[in-house]
């Protein structure tokens, strides 16, 4: 299906959130808007009686004034000079009869008249309810602002207009600030006024939150809506739109997925002469599928310098992450020493039954839509990527991914702040960060991303250039710090690992040249390390110095280091034989027409890494042997 | 089928552009080709007044894979703007379709002779068509060679149903309908383990009138009939 209908479903099987208001990990609220309702802050707030007489008005607290209002098509979208009330609540120079009688500013005509004029089609509408009638009673006498200034919320210099801001002489005129002027950044004709309905006998739900109104609202508007036509996303006959919607990644967004104002670019002119005859869209699939994708975009969108990536399904939303470890699919702690005499099926099946949980989970039709937009202009968004695919697919893709793309990792951290090992995949902005070093810009990161999404989907090859960057980056641990390195490490090895299809155990029958080296390298530097920390001198050992140069001409820089390690083998003396042997026993096995200098493979890096991982094993053993002793 | 061809069309990008994201010059393209972009390749493989071409059904042979480019297209007005164009990767197409005689042109009768065409169209097909071959958009060039259809393993062998919701399936145009009128048509397809078995023009239901439009004349002036053609080629005129 396509993504607009995908969207458009998504809405329609999560009809019981609609209205809902939830809160993002920063307490940001959002939901997922109604057809026809968009949220604005307001400063005012209006009760009005039942019969439609001002009762009291207060200034509205910053933290409650997110209101949900209707609106239309125009109203969405209006700007600059353009008159589209708001139907219910809107601006004071919208509501307010008397605006211009207290010196508000008119550009050619008056809005008040169009807004009053709306309201009154609403009221007297079949589809009306009483509180819109009660306040359309009341805002037909135009003297709202003349109550707002008897009941001290609005305030009128000595020329009886409104005062544009608090200064010095309406200080002296009325004293202490006003709670208007702390509300409104702008002037006090700029005001937001929302509109409820008080009784004195009854409890009413209020306004903005009430779902009859709002069913209301959407009844008369869609019964006002143009002219039917085929809608290309449902096939349908509906009424159509032209005007789409924007603000989709945040507020300040103004980029559009669907938009038609270009008539020099000749994007579509040709064959066609209007927009419409190109294509056509229905009101109801537009707001729909637009808010549905904007609320899962606060959801479980993850935005990178302006790039959205979403995963979803459409029945049940939360699906496993593209972009996610597999430590964050599955934190349970892992105990490393079993995990590591793991053969990749053992792993495999592990990370199967971690998945399984979502598995269960999603119904089974359900499928799995992967987005991904970006702008490449302010004005326009661009869908860069899209699947939907069946969920089981997903899942194994998935699945194969954390389990091939896998090596052993340490520099993740748990609820506690304690680095803990994981196996697995690692993160794809980790993958960036391992290629492209910790300050790449978020720009190369979201173009990396999207890069490595066909691996993971399809089951491509990791393009090579960004395994070669990490491998360059792994092969240089004097250029980054300790912990830096070991991360880029363990990732470079998951990379290449991915095309390999190694263990992180030791194999210890492998006789490729490349490997042999990465082995030899590994015994130098634990060996060297053990002195090193006998002495507690923290400095990084010849091996590690050297790696560069080992990877590029393996034969010679291994005289080097060989050398360099003569006076550490003489410290350890008989402990030291323990490594010596494994040195003969691994030189041996490189053919002699092998041990040249030719440059090492990526391979090199998971000998190295295996090597140490053993040696580090060995030595705890050895070392618990010895206490016991 | 009378008349038919099988074919196989492949290339490293298609863009068939769904309508909605062309508005705005976003361009997304569909996941598989329409109707409309095969006929179009078939008509650069050989095309005739007399002839209506006929998609029967698509096999698709590999995986749908998108990938965006950024793209700098040329403002008419001068200048030029961004914009990024999301485009099919790496597709191969078995195509099954056979002519039609276009009975909204008798004056077309004389041209008529079904063996002579359908002779014409292997060959041109065997030559790798007439015109330049593209996927959907004059940037994505592709190549187009005989197969049999069926043939080869696919990536959506026993895949299954995928419905791919409302799409474009064409559009008629006025020499083909005899309607003088510019319709665009909408229909549901469904990929059944990667076989979409397109239904025929006419059975379309959701036909959107676009604008009026009147059909090119063609009679012998301007057109050269296959029989006199023969003959050209036989004098060894008109290779």
């Amino acid at each position: 299906m396509s993504w607009l209908l995908n969207l458009y479903e998504t809405f329609e099987s999560n009809l019981d959130l609609v209205g809902k208001i939830e809160k993002k990990h920063n307490d940001q609220e959002y939901t997922l808007l109604p057809v026809s309702h968009t949220t604005q802050n307001a400063h005012i707030e209006v009760e009005i009686t039942e019969d439609g007489e001002f009762h009291s008005a207060s200034v509205i607290d910053k933290s409650d004034a997110s209101t949900l209002i209707p609106c239309t098509e125009e109203s969405a979208s209006r700007a600059g000079a353009v008159i589209a009330p708001y139907p219910l609540h809107d601006k004071l120079s919208y509501v307010a009869g008397d605006y211009a009688a207290y010196g508000g500013e008119i550009k050619k005509e008056e809005p008040y008249t169009y807004y009053i004029k709306q309201l009154e089609d609403w009221a007297n509408s079949p589809y009306a309810v009483a509180k819109v009638k009660s306040i359309y009673h009341y805002l037909s006498k135009g003297q709202l602002i003349r109550d707002l200034v008897e009941h001290k919320i609005l305030y009128l210099d000595a020329a009886g207009r409104l005062i544009d801001k608090w200064d010095k002489n309406a200080e002296a005129m009325y004293g202490a600030k006003p709670p208007i002027f702390s509300v409104i950044s702008g002037e006090q004709t700029s005001a937001f006024v929302r509109f409820n309905v008080y009784s004195p006998t009854k409890i009413l739900t209020k306004v903005w939150k009430d779902q009859e109104i709002c069913d209301s609202f959407i009844r008369f508007y869609s019964s006002r809506l143009g002219v039917e036509d085929l809608c290309y996303v449902t096939g349908r006959l509906l009424p159509s739109t032209d005007k789409h919607a924007n603000k989709i990644r945040n507020a300040a967004d103004k980029a559009k997925l669907i938009s038609a104002n270009d008539k020099s670019g000749f994007t579509f002119r040709g064959r066609f002469n209007l927009s419409h005859e190109a294509a056509s869209i229905s009101y109801e699939v537009s707001q729909k599928a637009h808010n549905a994708l904007k609320w899962l975009i606060n959801r479980q969108g993850k935005i990178i310098d302006q790039r959205v990536f979403l995963v979803w399904a459409n029945d049940e939303l939360e699906v496993p992450g593209l972009t996610e470890d597999y430590f964050s699919i599955d934190p349970t702690p892992v105990t490393t020493k079993e995990r590591i005499s793991f053969t990749n099926q053992e792993f495999a099946d592990e990370v199967a039954k971690a998945l399984d949980g979502y598995r269960n989970r999603l119904s089974s039709k359900a499928n799995v839509n992967i987005l991904v937009l970006d702008s490449a202009t302010t004005g326009r968004m661009a869908v860069l990527y899209y699947r939907n695919m069946d969920k089981e697919l997903y899942l194994d893709r998935l699945a194969k991914w954390h389990s091939t793309c896998a090596w052993l990792h340490r520099y993740r951290k748990n609820d506690n702040g304690e680095f803990v090992q994981f196996f697995g995949a690692p993160a794809t902005k980790d993958i960036a960060f391992a290629a492209y070093g910790p300050r790449a810009s978020d720009k190369t990161v979201k173009g990396l991303m999207e890069r490595i999404l066909p691996c993971i989907i399809d089951d491509r090859k990791i393009p090579l250039d960004i395994v070669t960057s990490a491998y360059h980056r792994a092969s240089n641990p004097v250029s980054m710090e300790k912990w830096e390195w070991e991360k880029t490490l363990s990732i470079t090895c998951a990379l290449i690992n991915r095309q390999e299809g190694f263990n992180v155990a030791l194999d210890t029958d492998n006789n490729n040249r490349d490997y042999l080296f990465g082995r030899l390298l590994a015994v130098a530097d634990v060996l060297e390390r053990r002195v090193l920390d006998s002495v507690d001198e923290n400095r990084s050992t010849n091996a590690i110095r050297y790696m560069n140069a080992f990877s590029n001409r393996p034969a010679r820089t291994w005289k080097t280091i060989q050398d360099c390690l003569q006076p550490y083998q003489a410290r350890l003396g008989k402990k030291g034989t323990y490594y010596s042997k494994i040195i003969d026993e691994v030189a041996s096995r490189i053919p002699v027409d092998q041990f040249n200098n030719k440059p090492l493979s990526g391979l090199y890096l998971l000998g190295f890494y295996s090597q140490r991982h053993e040696l580090y094993q060995k030595k705890e053993n050895h070392d618990v042997v010895e206490a016991s002793n | 089928m009378r008349n038919s061809i099988e074919f196989v069309v492949y290339g490293e990008y298609a863009l068939f552009t769904d309508p909605l994201t062309k508005l705005g010059g976003e361009k997304l393209s569909y996941q598989v080709p329409t109707y409309q972009a095969l006929k179009g390749i078939l008509e650069s493989i050989y095309w005739k007044p007399t002839l209506i071409m006929v998609v029967d059904e698509v096999r698709i042979m590999n995986p749908i894979r998108m990938e965006s480019k950024g793209i700098r297209p040329i403002e008419y007005g001068g200048g030029n703007t961004l914009a990024n164009y999301t485009y099919l990767r790496d597709v191969r197409y078995q195509v099954r379709a056979h002519f039609e005689f276009n009975m909204n042109r008798p004056e077309m009768a004389y041209d008529r002779n079904e063996h002579k065409h359908h002779n014409i169209l292997k060959r041109s097909l065997q030559a790798g068509g007439r015109r330049d071959i593209f996927l959907g958009a004059r940037e994505c060039q592709a190549y187009v060679e005989p197969c049999v259809f069926g043939e080869g393993k696919g990536f959506y062998d026993g895949y299954g149903e995928l419905h791919l919701g409302s799409m474009v399936h064409g559009l008629n145009y006025p020499d083909e309908t005899g309607r003088n009128h510019l319709e665009v048509r909408l229909w549901n397809p469904v990929m059944k383990d990667g076989v979409i078995q397109f239904i025929r023009p006419e059975q379309c239901t959701q036909v959107r009138m676009i604008k009026d439009m009147e059909p090119k004349h063609f009679d012998e002036t301007n057109v050269v009939s296959a029989d006199e053609l023969l003959t050209q080629l036989e004098e060894g005129r008109n290779p």
